[in-house]
């Protein structure tokens, strides 16, 4: 069962244009899934469906299993969410912010003090959290959004405004809860480098369209893929008479010979030929696909 | 009682603690009490003579609630209601509102609830200061009489509840303005606007059907010397009336928003 589900989920905020375009999310229980894509590619829109703060235009949305229209109140007991900035009370201090959520969760009492110290922010007292740097908003807002022990958390660009530090911080603060409290995380980014050091799963959205979504595993399983063989030589046109032979698509790019994808016996065969007809070779490189790569090549 | 209720209730309660809201009921409520003191204090010489009067309570009453229900009742409720949920727009939070285990009722009325408590305590602090008015001077000034004349308990409670009951349909309908637009100055241009209609029409045989003409004209029925038109209906029960239109239309509008937050 996937603890979110969204099948051919379209939104569209004037008739001009789909944000979405048949969204199919599938989140599997207890993993943490990264929810990437360039700006304005429909991450929030989805996210905000996702808490019914868009009213949904076409297609279903479920979560636990359970119809999201249907149990919109149930289902958001165990759902904790950070949506863009943080929603701090500004003339409130961080435990008075929390005690406002504790009163509608009627979780206890005690969670108030556990989270703010699960993020660093136990010390604040009575500071009212407008006078909080952007980092400790963002924290804040960390905290609110696990107040509850939820199931399932959303964070939309959670290290927005986070020094490194903190990014380590909050990146291993997720990994604990998901892997000691077994809670499901979608953290929705655009920058692909920030969450793939996290996730287990990800979802790739691009103008509207799920371009790609399954384990991270299989996204690096395309990063080890060769895409090109390049060849630093003393004479070019030689190369390229030699190996045209058996590769035609062969070119010369920057002062290099650029064969396709060939095996690594093939690369041997190529070096000893090109040796025995007289032309030095300096450098082979093998040109892998690294994850940036396949990303940019997904969004564009 | 309904447990989500109670539960977003106090939440919302605790949202006002130290805001713009609450500070404004409490120099609200105490200004006018203030501003007699003073005048009091500064005009000691006459004290002895008023507060020898027999209707000394009923005067220091009429007299605090001049520039009560003219101006700052009307416009405290104004303010009041557009600066609680102002608190949402202002913090950017109504995403983080509509993403509690709630219905949208339970937000609607919650917040609502609160809105008329802050008014409820907006007239207790008014009332306990008209009473200091009266104590302060009385302390202060050697020589003058504590009030002989009773006071008349019973009109007054009943006359706060008047009030309180004109004042609903301003409350309704800002609370309505303000969820709608999230620029402050619409829902407090909007109640400003119409207050300045409502004392525009105060000689208007029809000025009932403004919705905030009632504090005034339940204030100056009695003492307008002709002009203010008394309508012959009872007013309370049209304010009561307009509330329920006002809050009904605020919530199906509230309801209905297609983007929450």
């Amino acid at each position: 069962m996937y603890c979110v589900e969204t099948a051919d989920l379209v939104h569209r905020y004037t008739n001009d244009e789909s944000v979405l375009n048949g969204i199919n999310l599938q989140v599997p229980e207890g993993c943490i899934y990264g929810f990437l894509g360039p700006n304005g590619a429909g991450k929030t829109t989805t996210l905000r469906l996702l808490l019914g703060l868009l009213r949904k235009q076409k297609g279903s949305i479920s979560i636990f299993g359970k119809d999201f229209e249907a149990q919109r109140v149930d289902i958001l007991r165990s759902v904790g969410s950070l949506v863009e900035s943080p929603s701090l009370y500004e003339h409130l201090t961080a435990t008075e912010n929390l005690a406002l959520l504790q009163k509608v969760y009627q979780c206890p009492k005690n969670n108030i003090h556990h989270v703010l110290g699960l993020v660093g922010l136990s010390n604040t007292g009575n500071k009212n959290s407008g006078r909080f740097s952007l980092g400790m908003k963002q924290r804040l807002g960390i905290a609110m959004a696990l107040l509850h022990t939820p199931s399932l958390v959303f964070l939309d660009e959670p290290t927005n405004g986070l020094d490194p530090n903190g990014i380590i911080e909050i990146r291993e603060l997720l990994r604990t809860l998901n892997r000691n409290n077994g809670i499901t995380i979608i953290v929705s980014s655009h920058v692909l480098s920030e969450v793939e050091k996290v996730v287990t799963h990800l979802g790739i959205i691009a103008k509207g369209r799920l371009v790609f979504q399954g384990e991270l595993e299989e996204l690096k399983r395309r990063q080890l893929q060769v895409l090109s063989v390049s060849l630093c030589v003393s004479d070019i046109a030689k190369t390229l008479q030699i190996v045209s032979q058996l590769y035609p698509k062969a070119h010369s790019h920057g002062g290099r010979v650029i064969l396709p994808a060939i095996s690594g016996e093939a690369i041997a065969m190529i070096n000893r030929s090109l040796i025995i007809q007289g032309v030095d070779v300096c450098e082979i490189e093998v040109v892998k696909n690294d994850l940036e790569k396949i990303f940019m090549n997904l969004v564009s | 009682m309904n447990l989500p209720f109670t539960n977003s209730f106090q939440s919302e309660w605790l949202k006002s603690r130290r805001s713009l809201s609450s500070w404004l009921v409490v120099v609200g409520g105490l200004f006018t009490p203030s501003i007699v003191i003073i005048a009091r204090l500064v005009r000691r010489e006459k004290l002895h003579e008023i507060y020898a009067a027999e209707g000394f309570w009923t005067l220091l009453w009429k007299n605090s609630w001049e520039s009560m229900a003219i101006f700052f009742l009307p416009m405290g409720a104004v303010l009041a209601t557009s600066l609680i949920t102002q608190i949402e727009y202002k913090n950017n939070a109504w995403k983080q509102v509509h993403a509690l285990p709630m219905s949208t009722a339970t937000i609607f009325f919650s917040k609502f609830a609160v809105i008329l408590l802050l008014l409820v305590q907006f007239l207790v602090l008014f009332n306990l200061g008209i009473y200091l008015s009266a104590v302060i001077p009385y302390l202060l000034v050697a020589g003058v009489p504590y009030p002989r004349a009773p006071i008349p308990f019973g009109s007054f409670l009943n006359e706060d509840g008047m009030f309180f009951i004109d004042c609903l349909p301003i409350v309704a309908l800002q609370y309505l303005i303000s969820l709608r637009f999230r620029n402050f100055l619409v829902p407090v241009g909007v109640g400003f606007v119409i207050w300045v209609g409502a004392l525009a029409a105060l000689s208007w045989r029809y000025n009932f059907l403004v919705p905030y003409t009632y504090c005034m004209v339940d204030f100056l029925k009695d003492s307008s010397g002709g002009k203010v038109a008394i309508p012959d209906i009872n007013l309370h029960a049209i304010a009561i009336g307009y509330f329920l239109l006002f809050t009904v239309a605020g919530y199906w509008l509230f309801a209905a928003k297609k983007e929450k937050g």
